[in-house]
């Protein structure tokens, strides 16, 4: 009998429509209105490359050990250095990071002995073309300055 | 597909997989000391399928003394399979011909009930080029075995699915990647790659750029997947 | 099928690989009688990537990250497997702390995972609005993955011997915090849809497979526990001490699509039940086993599996003694439940096709690696 009454005054349905109804509230809305809002991105966040430089005097930290690019499970990272003569050290010229094939696993960036590199918040890697996806060293020393819109 | 991971080359000297490629550039000699400092990555840099080192090195595997050894010795008497363990994981090395008798004796008389998983691998050194692993699980003993053929080229076990149906895909999938191919399947056809497909990617001789250029020109109209 | 007037012939049916119930690239070719399946066949591979292959050629640590790829959904539960059968080789286990919060982060994932097929299979049937709530739920997940190990999806959150990041400042009470608010949450997904006489029309006594059927198909995971199999590898062959964990394995009878739901709701409330016990009992210490920086297994092999929210998930690896695998096979739990879908399927509607293919749970990713 109750079921038949159940049955008849739908209230299972009723039921879920309240729960439908009651989540409307506009405290309940968790929706993100991304470009918007920004979204709050973790510290530890695995997103673009940086090479980090000296904030002092500008310099680059890497000391071009190529730790990097042997860590890499798609070797994507080339480092091209020349030796100095006179310091007898390694001086970094060339740094690519072909992004469109990285996985963003951060193994990279555990391996550099002097956290030259590192994989940052920012997220908005999107480009027009192939080649524009792959980072030289003045985009990965400056970090990447996506376009702005205005909305 | 392509064997390959990266869908489609980047016009930039890293395309090239391989890391020997990678260091090319202005990289003058000294690269000696810098590679002899760091084994993970010199090692990370040889070129892939490395040959097993010397003579194939054994596995420390130990016999297997149990219960189910003894009466798998009584029950077959000289065919019995070698039983080991290694790791405490124990595993029964058998006769090419007998793996279905076997793997229908454990069901029946030991309560394997649940095929895991088929699979081989590949040591193309060996005379005996494939090993065939299927992998058995009890639920009522809580006990799981593996059981392992080695097989020549061109031989061709019997099928399990008559004991176990799931074996079907395993199997299939065994033949898309090894192409050993299982007798009286019901279906023997590739799984994975497609059915014009020619070569066995897993088999050691195909390089992970391996791939069948002939189906890649006709189907996707592309000169090289890579 | 009975006899018609009309003239009737059976007709051969494409579904997918687009087609948006099958989730992901599956392609079903069925064949039918009217509205009646009289039999399916699978097309995959569509998705295959090698990974196989790719384990050959990478050294052990490099391989970790593709794992995340084979099932997206639980990169979580893929990692873990992989590190617990290259530990197994190595004859290493990771300290205490580091296997606590690998109990915690895997058992999030699980409700991760069964949130986004609770969603999609609600879709599915034709329930919208459980997506958008599970969705939501989902987040506070992936919220706590970014902010431990820095990626939402494919976390690479394990290492070879435990774990290369500490606990985040407030990660416990997170961990807790999500217990408390999922927990309610769980009630108000059954509160949509348990009772809800769509919901069971089209669930009950669809799909059908009976214990010694999921047996024969080597089917495991939730279907298989759905059969009335109190079977599950945390109980049955502990790894990551879940024995000192207190929780049940839920199971039903039939072995429908509506059991298999069931179980899987109270898998979520297990699940939150864990993390609580973990969280609370999380001890202190080290995070990484002694492991050499490269990874060089003795010659040998072995088979190590973990229940990942899909079922059996196994590793099987081969080493030569070199820094790479010599073969690493994966065993997926998708592919082998998916062989089930014609015995489930035979007999039953077209629409319930979508159904029962919403209920196995299968990523795409993972049936053809
Ligand atoms: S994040 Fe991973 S894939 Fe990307 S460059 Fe670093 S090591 Fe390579
Ligand atoms: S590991 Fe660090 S220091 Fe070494 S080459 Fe890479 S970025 Fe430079």
């Amino acid at each position: 009998m109750r079921t038949i009454l159940r049955k008849v005054f739908l209230v299972d349905l009723l039921q879920g429509m309240w729960v439908t109804f009651r989540t409307q509230h506009p405290k309940n809305i968790v929706t993100e209105q991304y470009p918007f809002e920004r979204p709050k991105i973790a510290e530890r966040y695995r997103g673009a490359p940086r090479l980090n430089v000296n904030p002092e005097n500008g310099q680059t930290l890497c000391i071009s050990c190529d730790l990097c690019a042997l860590a890499c499970p798609e070797a994507l990272i080339v480092v091209g250095w020349e030796r100095n003569p006179e310091t007898k050290r390694k001086d970094l010229i060339t740094f690519t990071f072909d992004t469109s094939r990285c996985m963003f696993c951060g193994l990279c960036e555990d391996a550099c002995p002097v956290d030259a590199l590192e994989l940052t918040q920012d997220f908005e890697l999107a480009s027009y073309s192939r080649e524009g996806a792959i980072f030289d060293r003045q985009i990965l020393e400056e970090g990447i300055q996506p376009k702005k819109y205005v909305f | 597909m392509p064997d390959d991971p990266k869908p489609e080359g980047t016009p930039s000297p890293e395309s090239a997989p391989s890391p020997e490629a990678a260091q090319a550039p202005v990289t003058p000699p000294v690269a000696a000391p810098v590679a002899a400092a760091k084994p993970p990555a010199a090692a990370a840099a040889k070129p892939p399928a490395p040959a097993a080192p010397k003579a194939p090195a054994v596995m420390a595997s130990t016999a297997w003394e149990s219960d189910l050894a003894e009466a798998l010795s009584a029950e077959f008497g000289g065919d019995a399979p070698e039983c080991l363990t290694y790791l405490g994981q124990p595993f029964l090395v058998a006769k090419p011909e007998s793996i279905v008798p076997l793997i229908q004796h454990l069901q029946d008389a030991h309560d394997f009930d649940y095929l895991v998983d088929i699979t081989a691998v590949h040591w193309p050194e060996r005379a005996e080029p494939f090993d065939v692993i299927y992998v058995l699980y009890s639920f009522s003993r809580n006990e799981r075995i593996r059981i392992k053929i080695r097989i020549a080229e061109g031989f061709k076990p019997l099928t399990a699915t008559m004991v176990h149906p799931s074996a079907d895909w395993l199997e299939r999938e065994v033949y898309d990647m090894f192409g050993i191919e299982f007798d009286e399947h019901p279906n023997m056809r590739r799984i994975l790659l497609p059915d014009e497909w020619e070569t066995f990617p897993l088999r050691k001789e195909n390089s992970i750029l391996k791939m069948d250029q002939r189906w890649v020109q006709e189907n996707l109209g592309i000169e090289s997947g890579q | 099928m009975a006899e018609t007037f009309l003239d009737s012939t059976e007709l051969v049916l494409n579904m997918g690989p687009q087609h948006p119930s099958t989730h992901g690239v599956l392609r079903v070719i069925v064949k039918l009688d009217g509205e009646k399946v009289l039999g399916t066949e699978c097309v995959i591979g569509y998705l295959h990537r090698g990974v196989e292959k790719i384990a050959e050629n990478r050294t052990y640590t490099m391989f970790a990250p593709y794992v995340d790829r084979i099932d997206y959904i639980a990169a979580v539960s893929n990692g873990l497997g992989y590190c617990l059968a290259v530990e197994k080789l190595l004859n290493v286990e990771a300290p205490a702390r580091a296997q606590a919060i690998r109990v915690i982060l895997t058992e999030l994932n699980r409700i991760g995972s069964h949130l986004l097929w609770l969603g999609t299979h609600a879709l599915d049937i034709g329930a919208i609005t459980p997506l958008f709530y599970c969705m939501r739920e989902r987040e506070y997940t992936l919220d706590i993955f970014e902010k431990y190990c820095g990626a939402r999806l494919t976390t690479h959150a394990f290492r070879i011997g435990g774990l290369q990041y500490e606990t985040y400042e407030g990660f416990e009470k997170e961990c807790l915090a999500f217990c408390d608010l999922f927990l309610p949450k769980v009630d108000e997904y059954e509160e949509l849809l348990t009772g809800n006489r769509i919901w069971r029309k089209r669930l009950i006594d669809v799909g059908i497979l009976n214990e010694a059927d999921c047996k024969a198909f080597g089917v495991t995971g939730p279907m298989l526990r759905a059969a009335g199999c109190k079977w599950d590898i945390r109980k049955a062959l502990p790894y990551c001490g879940y024995e000192k964990y207190d929780f049940e394995i839920p199971t039903r009878e039939n072995g429908d699509t509506y059991d298999r739901y069931m179980v899987r709701m109270q898998e979520m409330r297990q699940s939150a039940r864990i993390i609580r016990q973990a969280v609370e009992g999380l001890p202190a210490g080290p995070i990484t086993a002694k492991v050499p920086k490269v990874i060089k297994p003795p010659v040998g092999e072995a088979y190590v599996s973990i229940e990942a929210p899909k079922g059996e998930l196994g590793y099987y690896i081969v080493s030569d003694g070199t820094t790479q695998p010599y073969r690493c096979r994966v065993r997926p739990p998708s592919f082998v439940n998916l062989q089930a879908l014609d015995k489930m399927a035979r007999g039953s509607l077209v629409a319930d096709l979508v159904a029962i293919i919403g209920t196995i749970d299968i990523v795409l990713g993972e049936v053809d690696r």
